[in-house]
């Protein structure tokens, strides 16, 4: 038996998250992965006006608020049976557009680059820059002042960690424009979507925001300022990091896990045109030589709650899931259920779409030695950042046409009203990965409502096979040589953009009502 | 274990200054010097604040972290210390637990808390290996102010609504005086300007019956509508793809801001870019304590003002005078 160490809480994530991970000859034997924090979003749900999902459940997160009411709205679409006009499809593609900007931003700069900077390094710049010297002067005046939090206490600096003092000053500095920029592109979104966080425009049959031309303006012109970020700051920061200095991270693979990809497809390019930004596909046990990706079949989906807090049942689909709270099981150790897809834990997010596309930037990348892992995960984000900002402008310029046209829509007003009776479903490629919800409708009320989201396929526990979720698997064979600074695991976690949030919003423990879902 | 930089005596600051010198390479003269200077400038004068998450979704985080007059980067870095803040801080696990527990035993600190309280059991929210409920209670007991952040901190939000039996900060601390900045998410203008308010005169900003700066939800969403004189006229909008009805009253969409106190119509969101009247949703009370429970259907008139409009408007009913509107134009 090796060594144990919880972390608890893992910080710079969303939600509450604890990492247990057993340590034997100074690498990770064993882990496991537990959300530690749950609100009853689903079950709040019943009993309530149908149209109230999509805002209520923009709730489950205030990071990637945008995501979960434009799924909810895409349930609610298929539900009502409302036909969205293409001027509310292309500004909610905006509205998402703007999301991804943001988040991927946030997640580099100010979620994560802090496990691979000594950020301490910034007082050996010598350099002559204006800029940086500013950088130094403010970090030097904190330590000077022995007041340097929130950037200390942490976890002390490795060997993988940046330790030269012009990249390092460069990168904090790029950490304070881009907590602008982050803010910024969500403004961006705000246009559209009303205002942020939790937009406020998105609604069952399109978008309440019937734009002018000058907000179609605004918004490019603040593109070009988020185009310039990315292009010349961002994506050049995650690639010269992965190729450069953090090579030796990159080769050895740190954080695979089970090498197997899912994602659900989203984003029409060109509305109502069905070609899609992310394509849909499955990647099980890749040979990164040979990349083969699958169809995905929306029914080989199952819920496992084995070592899940909830009571004892067989792997289901979420359609048909049945999910009765049960806080003292034994053996259970997560408010986080266990998604798989035909049976396996599944990887989603930024990573498995770039390997699902086949995206050639990737593929290069992956031909230089960088193997599928925490660092591949940071070059994915920049590379789909780039290929969102161009959608941007091409949903602009159809926007601007639609617009002109006679008899523009934003909204089907003529499935407004709840229906008496139905079902949908809504899948979506968020940020962080393949998302589903389900909505069923009697009397005009939701009967039931179930999200599966990005973080439960990641963050999952055991399944009742014993096969450990992403986070956990993609943690077996981390160097942890010093149990007091297990700075690698907080990377790899990191590097799959946690919400734990998200991941639990299940449950019921008043009543222990069986839920269940059905959809055709 | 390392020890906490602030919150160490003077040999363990040498002991530490020591080791940071080696990292920043200083030489040991300068160190004496860096450690004369910081020792004689009594460590930072930054107010310590600690900012805990509960029963959250970090939407009021991502709020604070949208300021930009002043950037976010700036509050964070020159005018407070943030000790502990989940989302934002570089230590994680035993690290953190650390700061916490050091920063609340010195005392003096602003509390910020955001995210509701589970009362229905315990383990609904458990960070660090300990109940949240917990956690509130010991760090308001030592706190020079307590600001409950958004609205399930306030009044328990849209948790309250669920089966956890989610609170406020006001229904646990009883003993102290709360600062209750409302909405969902917090507005970063209510929550910056509160901080610098009692930052500057180390007091709590004049409130209201339920706990909110007067200054920010003195009057209702409603008073300062813009959508107003069509609301007065009984003139509503029944179809957004009509851009003739895009400024009329939303009251018949559900909005709640007759009944909801904030300045959002006056302040807007996101630097006065745009707000839930303007972009055509309406208001949905998130300022208030009865929400969400008490606001839903969101899109539904749940008071009967819009039946009410239409006794009092003598040109008949608001739907009707829609159609006549329409024809006219």
């Amino acid at each position: 038996m090796g060594k144990k160490i919880t972390i608890d809480p893992v910080t710079r994530i969303e939600g509450h998250l604890k990492i247990d991970v057993e340590i034997e000859n100074d690498k990770v034997k064993d882990a496991w992965s537990s959300g530690t924090m749950a609100r009853g979003i689903e079950v709040l749900l019943q009993g309530k006006d149908p149209r109230d999902a999509s805002y209520v459940t923009s709730r489950i997160c205030g990071v990637c608020y945008s995501v979960h009411q434009l799924c909810s709205a895409y349930a609610l679409d298929d539900a009502f049976g409302a036909n969205v006009p293409v001027g509310g499809t292309l500004l909610r593609n905006l509205v998402m557009g703007a999301e991804y900007i943001y988040d991927h931003i946030l997640h580099f700069y100010h979620l994560t680059a802090l496990d691979y900077l000594d950020i301490m390094a910034i007082a050996n710049y010598q350099g002559k820059d204006k800029d940086l010297n500013a950088v130094k002067d403010k970090v030097v005046g904190l330590v000077n002042k022995n007041d340097t939090y929130p950037l200390t206490p942490r976890y002390e600096p490795d060997e993988f960690c940046v330790s030269d003092p012009d990249t390092v000053t460069t990168a904090v500095k790029h950490y304070i424009d881009a907590l602008s920029m982050q803010a910024k592109a969500r403004n961006m979104g705000a246009i559209f979507g009303g205002r942020q966080p939790h937009y406020q425009s998105i609604v069952v049959g399109g978008i309440t925001q019937l734009p002018d031309i000058n907000q179609v303006l605004m918004f490019r012109t603040m593109l070009d300022e988020q185009k310039k970020f990315v292009d010349e700051v961002y994506y050049p920061d995650v690639i010269y990091f992965g190729t450069d200095p953090l090579l030796k991270l990159a080769e050895i693979g740190l954080g695979g896990g089970h090498y197997n990809y899912l994602s659900y497809g989203a984003l029409q390019t060109n509305p109502p045109n069905n070609d899609l930004l992310f394509p849909a596909g499955v990647i099980v046990n890749m040979d990164p030589a040979n990349i083969e990706v699958q169809p995905f079949d929306a029914s080989k989906v199952t819920e496992s709650v084995k070592y899940s807090w909830y009571k004892e049942s067989n792997p289901l689909h979420p359609s048909k899931g049945e999910t009765v709270y049960d806080l003292d099981k034994k053996d259970a150790y997560s408010f986080i259920k266990a998604p798989r897809y035909d049976g396996t834990a599944m990887e989603v997010g930024p990573l498995a779409r770039m390997l699902v596309a086949k995206n050639p930037t990737l593929i290069d990348l992956v031909k230089k030695g960088v193997k599928p892992g925490a660092v591949a995960r940071h070059a994915c984000r920049a590379i789909e950042t780039k290929m969102v900002v161009d959608a941007c402008y091409n949903w602009l310029d159809q926007l601007l046409t639609e617009m002109t046209k006679p008899g523009f829509k934003i909204h089907d007003t003529d499935h407004w009203d709840p229906p008496a009776t139905g079902e949908g479903v809504g899948f979506y490629e968020p940020p962080r990965g393949s998302l589903g919800h389900w909505i069923s409708i009697k009397d005009k009320k939701i009967a039931n409502y179930q999200a599966v989201v990005p973080s439960t396929w990641n963050a999952s526990p055991r399944c009742e096979k014993g096969t450990r979720g992403q986070y956990e698997e993609s943690l077996i064979g981390v160097p942890v040589p010093d149990p007091d600074n297990p700075i690698n695991v907080v990377r790899v976690i990191r590097s799959f953009d946690p919400c734990l949030a998200c991941a639990i919003h299940l449950i019921d423990p008043q009543t222990n009502e069986i839920k269940k879902f059905i959809v055709e | 274990m390392s020890p906490i930089l602030g919150e160490i005596n003077r040999r363990d600051f040498l002991k530490y200054s020591a080791v940071t010198a080696a990292a920043l390479g200083l030489s040991q003269a300068d160190v004496v010097t860096k450690v004369s200077e910081a020792i004689a400038a009594s460590t930072s004068k930054k107010p310590p604040v600690i900012w805990l998450e509960g029963q959250d979704c970090a939407g009021c985080t991502t709020s604070f972290a949208s300021a930009l007059n002043p950037p976010a980067a700036s509050i964070i870095l020159d005018t407070i210390s943030v000790r502990y803040h989940e989302t934002i801080m570089a230590a994680a696990g035993y690290k953190s637990e650390e700061v916490l527990h050091a920063t609340v035993k010195k005392g003096g600190y602003v509390l910020l808390v955001e995210g509701s309280i589970p009362t229905a059991d315990r383990r609904f929210c458990m960070v660090g290996g300990r109940p949240f409920k917990e956690i509130v209670e010991e760090c308001a007991k030592n706190a020079a102010a307590i600001i409950a952040v958004g609205a399930c901190a306030t009044y328990g939000g849209i948790p309250a609504a669920g089966p956890t039996g989610a609170k406020g900060v006001r229904d646990i601390v009883k003993n102290k005086p709360i600062i209750n900045i409302s909405t969902c998410p917090v507005h970063v203008d209510h929550l910056v300007g509160t901080i610098v308010y009692y930052l500057t005169t180390k007091k709590v900003p004049p409130l209201d019956k339920e706990g909110r700066p007067v200054m920010y939800f003195g009057e209702t969403v409603h008073d300062n509508c813009r959508r107003r004189s069509y609301f007065e006229e009984g003139i509503v909008l029944e179809d957004w793809n009509d851009p003739k009805q895009k400024n009329w009253c939303l009251i018949d969409k559900g909005c709640k801001g007759p009944d909801t106190y904030s300045d959002c119509s006056v302040r807007k969101w996101n630097d006065g870019l745009n707000f839930c009247i303007d972009c055509g949703a309406g208001c949905h009370g998130c300022a208030e304590p009865t929400f969400y429970a008490g606001m839903t259907p969101l899109y539904s008139d749940i008071t009967g003002k819009a039946d009410e409009l239409k006794e009092k408007t003598r040109l008949g009913s608001a739907k009707q005078l829609t159609d006549k509107q329409r024809k006219e134009v």
